[in-house]
């Protein structure tokens, strides 16, 4: 399965049918970044046939406009509605992504999405895992979308 | 005749997508009632009596499917028709809900299009 395919596919989707905005998927991504700064993550994790997680990683401006394009208002701080929006995000993109993994015969449920920000924070993630990391550019900024399976 | 609709979901983000999405498919609702969870919106229900129920899936405290389940054991309830909205949307899972008597499903994320076609034909 092109995971990269499914994380763009699923991305782009979300952000033109809820967000009326385009979502450009950029080169992947080889090497991870472990230390987010004045950022918003949301990770969605997957339990089944195997151990998986998806995170979005997006700096606090681009939540901003993210969250106000979701709401339809203007969002100026990063407060309960920013991290609320950016986890069904996440909610939204590992849901499609569980979609595909699922006609590959792969069996996931999803967790609630967990969400972190903050000036400076660091997020692991399974050393033995395979993971894809695609960037994306929206009128607004730039995030992140990465996710790993476990070997 | 004025219509009442319950919105399940644990995320306000989508709750407020949901009714606006309603709104712009032409479903005016005289009025639009929320809960977090299953379990409260057991207790919304226990109060108020409403015409259709939209409900996410994987929510906290109590899950759509577990809601499910305590609503066809009410009698009070459990003729109040249930769309699932959810991001979960595996066959098994769906197979679960209808046969726990959901009328229909809408994956997230969807049009006002898509929300009126599913509820049109159950109001």
């Amino acid at each position: 399965m092109d995971l990269n395919k499914s994380i763009g596919n699923a991305t782009q989707e979300i952000f033109q049918t809820m967000l009326m905005m385009e979502a450009q998927p950029g080169q992947q991504l080889t090497k991870r970044d472990e230390v987010f700064k004045d950022s918003v993550s949301a990770i969605v994790g997957m339990a089944g046939t195997g151990k998986a997680i998806l995170a979005i990683h997006i700096p606090e401006p681009t939540a901003l406009v993210i969250t106000g394009s979701f709401l339809m208002m203007e969002v100026t701080e990063i407060d309960e509605d920013v991290k609320d929006a950016i986890g069904e995000l996440a909610n939204m993109v590992a849901g499609s992504v569980k979609a595909d993994l699922t006609e590959q015969g792969h069996d996931f449920r999803l967790s609630i999405p967990s969400v972190v920000c903050g000036a400076e924070y660091e997020i692991d993630c399974p050393c033995d895992s395979d993971g894809v990391i695609v960037p994306f550019s929206i009128d607004g900024g730039d995030f992140l979308v990465e996710f790993h399976v476990q070997k | 005749m004025a219509k009442k609709v319950l919105i399940i979901d644990d995320s306000n983000t989508m709750r407020k997508i949901v009714t606006r999405s309603l709104r712009q498919a032409g479903l005016d609702f005289d009025t639009i009632l929320e809960a977090g969870d299953g379990q409260a919106a057991l207790d919304v229900l226990a109060g108020e009596s409403v015409d259709i129920i939209l409900s996410d899936i994987n929510m906290p405290v109590m899950d759509g499917i577990e809601f499910l389940r305590q609503k066809q054991a009410n009698d009070k309830i459990k003729d109040i028709p249930v769309v699932m909205i959810t991001t979960e949307a595996g066959a098994d899972i769906l197979d679960q809900a209808k046969s726990l008597g959901a009328a229909g499903s809408i994956k997230k994320p969807f049009t006002p299009d898509q929300i009126q076609e599913t509820l049109g034909g159950l109001l």
